[in-house]
């Protein structure tokens, strides 16, 4: 029993400050319910039951597009069809589909944190590895299938990394703050990746939207059998990455002078570690995460470059991190919450014409809350931990 | 530095050693120096035949002007021999610092001359363009010093963008219901002075929240600059499509006019440059003013930067430095946030989602550029809404260039200032560390 009580502490802020971030959106959504709002003055009981009625609504919307109707699942069972099956798998796949480049660059982020840099440019390696990913595909379009698929995606972790070696050269080598350059970076990777789809090389024949060609003729291949289902073995490459991550920072030599590195730079150096290339380190390889989370996106999700193809990424990553206690198995976790929240959002945007924009005002207060450990402690008057207990969301938010 | 880690007997070697590469970079730097002033040379030789006509207006706009037709090829060698004189000068003395301010003297003719070869054989309107500087420069200016104010005491301020939003969103709606509620006419007003301050009170409420989380809660403040760039995109956005897409009355605030300033707008062509702004413009420069004579002239002013700089020492003689840290964040969002109210409410005359754009960034950008000193920081942000504003210009005279590459201006030169290409630059020693007050 206290075993396993000792095991969930350590989840007991992230799952609050999950609820309080609900909360607080859901005070937003009655606050803006503007035909509610208007019967507040005559009738304040009507106004609250409708208000809480549509929060009601909205949060139900967002659970079954995240995970699925249970009336669904039931025609499925009686009649198992593939059809029937893959309408009621197709949430969760969408959930996973949505999960995975935040896998990706959470585990970027989560990289850079525990080595002590904060990497905010996951954005710019994100969308320059899609643009990578997009243009080698287009170049070695009449190379036999895998091969292109796997130039892409090497390019997409080539992008990524270069994306990621400049701020961390310029860190290590000239002390140049990365916080300031990575976000610079991010708008440059912006104003880089729509030059390139000006050019005639990567735009299609007709149209002025700023997107690429459909690149459909390479794609990664789908995981589940079943007619309309987009879940790609890129979830499971980034489970694999995930698991690799956590080897590579926990058992490794590297791994353990990054960390050191992220914990007291000038103990590490002292130490005889190269704090130089421990941030060069730490940057390339978060910066090939991001990448390659954009290679798979473009290749396996929407199958065509866009300026608007990261999405926030990098941002959310960010959270994802945090909440995940930089651990790769938190962050996994973490991208599959927010994977449900953000395709959710859009069953929650068809059915009650909610905004999907509150769920990144909701992801922005989950980093509030995780980031201040010590207010949802006060919140729910928890008591703080014992020096036994270790605190593995703290170490995240110092670090 | 190296000196204070070295036995006292190594002390000379090792300086010498340091003078020795110092002087070797300024050669190198006076070789590339030079080798730019013969490139400017070469070019000239090419475009002395294409003409330019450059137009101002005397006084009013559309009416009298002056007109000035030149070549591309001058300002080529215009800027072959500044920049040649500066490589020379260098190779000669080896200086390592003072090269930097004749930068201020060749970057502009760099530019004027590559604006002038891109505008061959066409008539440019500077008139538009350098008031339009100032226009696009507002909003960086202000967020620049709003930034500036936080690091100056010691706190990160990455969420100059965030504010901005809110600001905007704020001010949109306030000045609407101004008119909404008081009626066309008293609402006309009120609206653009009831806007502005609102949204001022906005950004102080984001200041205030950041603050209590990094002092109170010691979240890191870049983690709370995070927080709030990325919930101020996803707010205003939910609130503008859930709110003011349906309910249009809450977004047609009323516009703020341009405003002539009496007798200085009629300067012959100074005048409609500086002088016929919105009022917003107006209060930049004295901000601007009044900011750099409190930072370096007043008590408040030592005390800020104190606490940015060594606030344990600033502790021990008795200054309250979580106070002022916390007047500082404050004093930040509403400057942020008044800045906000701008976008909103000067031209476009609707709130529009992510209507800031990068703008926060870039007033970031704009403080490490000036050197975290509110006139170099406004130097900064005019230099970057002159590239808005020549961007404008180009397209408008069907000039094809990429409108990618102007735009990422600022952000690479951000890059290369702050990873000390051009002489370093450095801000407060204990920005974004937190303090503990004893």
């Amino acid at each position: 029993m206290s075993g396993l009580r000792r095991r969930l502490r350590p989840l007991a802020i992230p799952i609050l400050a999950v609820i309080s971030a609900f909360i607080v959106g859901s005070l937003f959504l009655i606050f803006t319910d503007i035909p509610a709002l208007q019967v507040l003055p005559t009738q304040p009981l009507d106004f609250l039951g409708t208000a809480v009625g549509n929060v009601i609504k909205a949060y139900a919307a967002l659970l079954t597009g995240s995970l699925g109707d249970p009336t669904r699942f039931a025609d499925a069972f009686r009649t198992p069809t593939p059809e029937n099956w893959a309408t009621a798998i197709r949430p969760i796949s969408e959930t996973l589909v949505a999960a995975t480049p935040l896998i990706f660059t959470g585990l970027a982020i989560a990289v850079s944190f525990r080595s002590g840099v904060f990497n905010i440019g996951g954005d710019g390696q994100f969308v320059l590895g899609a643009l990578g990913a997009t243009a080698t595909v287009l170049l070695l379009r009449d190379l036999p299938a895998p091969v292109t698929l796997v130039a892409g995606l090497l390019a997409g972790i080539v992008f990524g990394m270069a994306w990621g070696f400049i701020p961390g050269f310029l860190k290590a080598r000239m002390g140049a703050h990365e916080v300031i350059t990575t976000i610079m970076l991010n708008y440059v990777a912006l104003q880089i990746v729509q030059l390139a789809l000006r050019t005639p090389f990567m735009r299609p024949a007709t149209g002025s939207e700023p997107i690429s060609k459909v690149i459909d003729f390479v794609r990664v291949p789908a995981l589940i059998p079943l007619p309309g289902l987009r879940l790609h073995w890129g979830f499971i490459v980034a489970l694999i990455a995930a698991a690799l991550v956590s080897y590579f920072l926990f058992r490794t030599t590297k791994g353990f002078e990054l960390r050191a590195a992220g914990l007291n730079l000038t103990a590490a150096r002292y130490a005889g570690m190269s704090a130089g290339g421990s941030i060069i380190l730490a940057m390339v390889v978060s910066g090939a995460l991001a990448g390659l989370g954009g290679a798979f996106q473009v290749l396996g999700t929407v199958t065509q470059m866009s300026n608007d193809v990261n999405s926030g990424y990098g941002w959310t990553a960010i959270a994802l991190a945090l909440l995940g206690g930089t651990r790769p198995g938190g962050v996994v976790a973490a991208a599959i919450l927010f994977g449900a929240l953000n395709n959710g959002g859009h069953e929650m945007q068809i059915e009650t014409s909610i905004p999907l924009d509150l769920l990144v005002f909701i992801q922005a207060l989950v980093i509030m809350f995780v980031a201040a450990p010590d207010l949802v402690r006060q919140i729910y008057r928890l008591r703080r931990r014992g020096p036994e207990g270790g605190a593995p969301v703290e170490e995240g938010a110092a670090a | 530095m190296t000196a204070a880690a070295a036995p006292a007997n190594a002390v000379v070697p090792a300086a010498s050693e340091a003078e020795r590469r110092a002087l070797q970079r300024a050669r190198i730097r006076g070789i590339v120096i030079s080798a730019l002033g013969l490139i400017a040379f070469a070019l000239a030789s090419n475009t002395m035949n294409s003409e330019v006509t450059f137009k101002f207006w005397v006084v009013t706009q559309g009416k009298d002007f002056v007109q000035i037709q030149t070549t591309a090829g001058m300002f080529w060698i215009l800027t072959g021999i500044a920049t040649g004189g500066t490589g020379i000068w260098q190779l000669w003395r080896g200086s390592s610092t003072r090269w930097r301010r004749w930068l201020i003297l060749w970057l502009p003719l760099w530019v004027a001359a590559v604006v002038s070869t891109l505008l061959t054989g066409k008539t440019a309107v500077l008139t538009n363009a350098f008031a339009g500087t100032f226009e696009y420069a507002f909003p960086i200016s202000m967020g620049a010093f709003a930034a500036l104010i936080c690091e100056r005491s010691g706190m990160f301020d990455i969420a100059v963008e965030g504010k901005l939003l809110v600001g905007a969103c704020v001010g949109a709606i306030t000045a609407s219901m101004a008119i909404q509620w008081l009626g066309p006419d008293t609402g006309m007003i009120v609206g653009p002075i009831v806007g502005p301050l609102f949204a001022a009170l906005a950004g102080v409420g984001i200041g205030v929240l950041m603050a209590w989380l990094a002092i109170r809660y010691k979240v890191d403040q870049i983690i709370t600059g995070t927080v709030v760039n990325f919930g101020a995109l996803g707010l205003t956005n939910f609130v503008y499509l859930r709110v003011l897409q349906t309910y249009t009355d809450y977004n047609t605030p009323p516009t703020i006019e341009k405003v002539d300033v009496p007798l200085l707008s009629g300067i012959p062509v100074l005048g409609p440059i500086l002088f016929q702004g919105t009022p917003y413009m107006y209060i930049g420069w004295v901000v601007m003013l009044v900011l750099t004579y409190f930072l370096f002239r007043t008590r408040w002013g030592l005390r800020l930067r104190a606490s940015g700089e060594y606030p344990q020492a600033a502790g021990t003689v008795g200054i309250n430095v979580i106070r002022i840290r916390y007047r500082a964040m404050i004093l930040a969002g509403a400057i942020a946030g008044f800045a906000g109210s701008y976008l909103s409410l000067h031209s476009a005359g609707s709130f529009q989602m992510n209507m800031s754009a990068g703008k926060g960034f870039i007033g970031i950008a704009a403080m490490i550029f000036g050197a975290w000193n509110p006139i170099g920081a406004f130097g900064a942000a005019l230099v970057f809404g002159f590239a808005d504003s020549t961007q404008q210009l180009l397209s408008q005279l069907g000039v094809d260039v990429p409108p990618q590459f102007l735009a990422s201006v600022p952000y690479i030169l951000t890059v290369v200032v702050v990873a000390g290409l051009v002489g370093r630059v450095r801000g407060p020693a204990m920005a974004g560390q937190p303090y503990e007050q004893g």
